[in-house]
């Protein structure tokens, strides 16, 4: 009698187990994993969070029925008949070689599908390279520096535009101010961090200068999460270019800012990369101090409310509980790569890396959440479809200065100093 | 010539504040042989408290600093009893890698706890003032910062230099039995020299709160300049980390203005590295 229930007893386990390990490994066949790897912690912390939860965001719109969502994918819950998509964070700190090796980590370990990331273009560049060596997808959603995408890599797409883009098109506008509003600006400050893409920002800067005449008078890098600016700015003020442009990120831009006003200096105008200037939490901090500046955006609350309708549906439902604030134009574009990337597992039809990525390089994806409405991207993994626009922020608020079509708000310039300020 | 003088002036204030900041290392580090791998936290912690009764309280940093001198020498003198006293005496890196745990969970804890978002203050009683001389704009916060630093330095220069409880440092600095031997209480002069060195750094947290963001990482940087303030002045010496960190704040304001704003914590690093080579107990080290 004991025997036989001792029998029972195994058989059941037995049962119980196959039963768990059957139904585990159902579920690890519905799910596909993707890395979001950003700076979760160090000077880029706060844009890096932002990122990692614009890609929760459109994790969940990917897996949730969102019927009220006018998105690809919104309507059905998943992709490829059920499958959901699972996000796996990883921090770079900011640090290329951590970068590396957590990318590493997350293809080898984790056996993640596909990367999205880095926000700094620094640590995109050597995640990437891994990327491509292993022959994995790389998602790049705001990292803008040009060399990314000039590598010929396969597996690499890009969204953000590049800083040649955006140097374009901020020399395209100061020429249109000194044209259309006899504006003056003929010098030329830079300052930017010592990185891959301050260097990138930076030298992009001084081709588009010179095409357009205008004059680099300071050209001044700096090292990020340093403990002051006062030598970099006393630098700019001493050679008072007309116009700066900053590519400084969080802490560094909200110091960069405060050093300007302590030293009691403005140019006639600031233009910023994609930096902490697009950041809704530094500006909120700045308060009425970062009034003025302007910026290359993708996105701003008040651009959505004219132009991306559903982008604000799935920031007020998934995105702005978790950050507590609306999108930022870095944020937005790595939720845009991970709906891209669903959109072409979906196409592809399975999880086959080379048949997703053949997609990837010919289909043109469309998307509500980019100011553009598409997504396509050239050889080489540049998205051509890219559009941004550059705001002038007042009130913690952008308005758009140019291109003239997007234009909502006419322009303060020069600069309101800093003694004339309420 | 003004941008000399706002430069050289930029350069003073910038290295009194490195010297409120060291000072406290230096103390520890001179008297107990013991680095403390959580200063730059401690200084992060400080800019917290005084963050935060500034936002909810509307207690301006002004004020605040004391509370968080407060709270520093009692973070200082809790650090000694739970885990530097236990470390001592034991493997010769014990403390070292004890107060590396303590920064670790402390730069954690905050992050967990208020996110990695810089904060600053605004609305504060010196924003944005400043003053002219001679040409030069000079920032109010950091001008008083400075103020205190020189202060508090002269206080404990003092302490250590004139009072009874001072040459009860020093011998315990200098040699612990024979301290001992001589009636000293040198458990309570440890406590003391922790709470000391965290109160120097809380006051230096609490007033910097009026001028820097906060945030998580803050204390990074300043802990990397304050052990090569401490390293270059000679450990222990309070005129020696005064002299440092004035060094640095001139090196790095000149160097970073009229050579690159780039090449300013080379040019730092690079003059302690020649420091250090010649003189290896530092410029002012016994």
């Amino acid at each position: 009698m004991k025997g036989s229930r001792r029998l029972v007893i195994l058989i059941m386990l037995v049962v119980c187990v196959t039963m768990m390990a059957g139904s585990s490994a159902f579920a690890a066949a519905k799910v596909i994993k993707i890395g979001a790897l950003f700076p979760l912690t160090g000077p880029a912390a706060v844009s890096g969070q932002n990122c990692v939860n614009a890609v929760l965001a459109a994790a969940d719109l990917i897996n949730k029925k969102n019927a009220d969502i006018d998105l690809p994918l919104a309507a059905q819950e998943g992709i490829l008949g059920g499958y959901k998509i699972e996000i796996v964070q990883a921090d770079h700190q900011g640090k290329p070689d951590v970068a590396k090796s957590e990318a590493e980590r997350l293809y080898n370990q984790e056996k993640v599908f596909a990367i999205i990331g880095c926000y700094n273009s620094s640590a995109t560049k050597p995640a990437s390279a891994v990327a491509e060596r292993a022959k994995k997808i790389f998602m790049c959603g705001c990292s803008s520096s040009a060399a990314l995408t000039e590598r010929g890599y396969n597996y690499f797409f890009r969204h953000a535009p590049t800083d040649a883009i955006e140097s374009n098109e901020f020399v395209d506008y100061i020429a249109y101010l000194n044209k259309e509003k006899n504006a003056g600006i003929k010098t030329l400050g830079l300052i930017y961090e010592n990185t891959e893409f301050g260097k990138h920002a930076a030298d992009e800067a001084r081709k588009a200068a010179k095409r357009t005449g205008l004059d680099i008078v300071a050209d001044v890098p700096f090292n990020n999460g340093a403990t002051n600016l006062n030598s970099e700015v006393q630098a700019l003020k001493a050679k008072n270019p007309d116009a700066v442009f900053g590519a400084a990120l969080g802490g560094d831009y909200s110091l960069w800012v405060r050093t300007m006003k302590q030293v009691n200096w403005l140019p006639k105008i600031a233009i910023n990369y994609c930096t902490g200037y697009q950041n809704p939490a530094v500006q909120k901090e700045l308060g009425h101090d970062g009034d003025f500046f302007m910026g290359g955006m993708g996105y701003s609350p008040e651009l959505a409310k004219k132009f991306m309708a559903e982008a604000m549906k799935v920031e007020k439902r998934y995105y702005t509980p978790r950050s507590n604030q609306p999108f930022d134009s870095d944020s937005i574009q790595e939720g845009i790569m991970l709906h891209v990337l669903a959109q072409a597992i979906e196409k592809a039809g399975s999880l086959d890396t080379e048949k997703v990525v053949k997609i990837l390089r010919t289909e043109e994806f469309p998307c509500g959440m980019a100011l553009s409405g598409t997504v396509k991207f050239a050889p080489g993994g540049q998205n051509i479809k890219t559009l941004s626009v550059i705001t002038q922020i007042k009130d913690q608020k952008y308005g758009t200065v140019f291109p003239l079509k997007y234009k909502d708000t006419e322009p303060v310039f020069p600069m309101v100093p800093w003694g004339k300020r309420n | 010539m003004s941008n000399f003088l706002q430069v050289l002036i930029d350069g003073i204030l910038s290295g009194l504040l490195y010297a409120l900041v060291a000072v406290g290392l230096s103390l520890i580090w001179g008297v107990m042989d013991v680095i403390n791998f959580a200063h730059g936290e401690f200084l992060m912690v400080a800019m917290y408290i005084c963050y935060w009764m500034g936002f909810i309280l509307g207690i301006d940093p002004l004020f605040s600093w004391i509370a968080s001198g407060i709270f520093l020498f009692l973070l200082g003198c809790v650090t000694y009893k739970v885990i530097i006293k236990n470390s001592l005496g034991k493997a010769a890196m014990a403390p070292l890698l004890a107060t590396f745990g303590l920064s670790m969970f402390l730069k954690n804890f905050c992050m967990n706890r208020f996110t990695p978002n810089f904060r600053l203050l605004s609305g504060t009683i010196m924003e944005g003032k400043t003053f002219n001389v001679g040409g030069a704009i000079i920032s109010v916060p950091q001008f008083v910062t400075a103020i205190f630093a020189l202060v508090v330095i002269i206080l404990v220069y003092w302490l250590v230099k004139k009072t009874r409880l001072g040459w009860a440092i020093q011998a315990t600095a200098m040699d612990k039995e024979a301290a001992e031997l001589m009636g000293i209480d040198t458990e309570n002069i440890y406590l003391l020299i922790f709470g000391l060195g965290g109160a120097c750094v809380g006051i230096a947290g609490g007033l910097m709160t009026s001028y820097l963001a906060v945030h998580p990482e803050v204390g990074s940087l300043f802990s990397l300049i304050s052990f090569v303030v401490v390293a270059l002045g000679g450990f222990g010496s309070i005129p020696g980390a005064l002299f440092a960190a004035l060094l640095i704040g001139l090196v790095e304001s000149f160097a970073g203005f009229y050579i690159a704003a780039v090449v300013k914590y080379v040019a730092v690093f690079a003059i302690y590295l020649i420091v250090i080579l010649v003189r290896p107990k530092g410029l002012f080290g016994w």
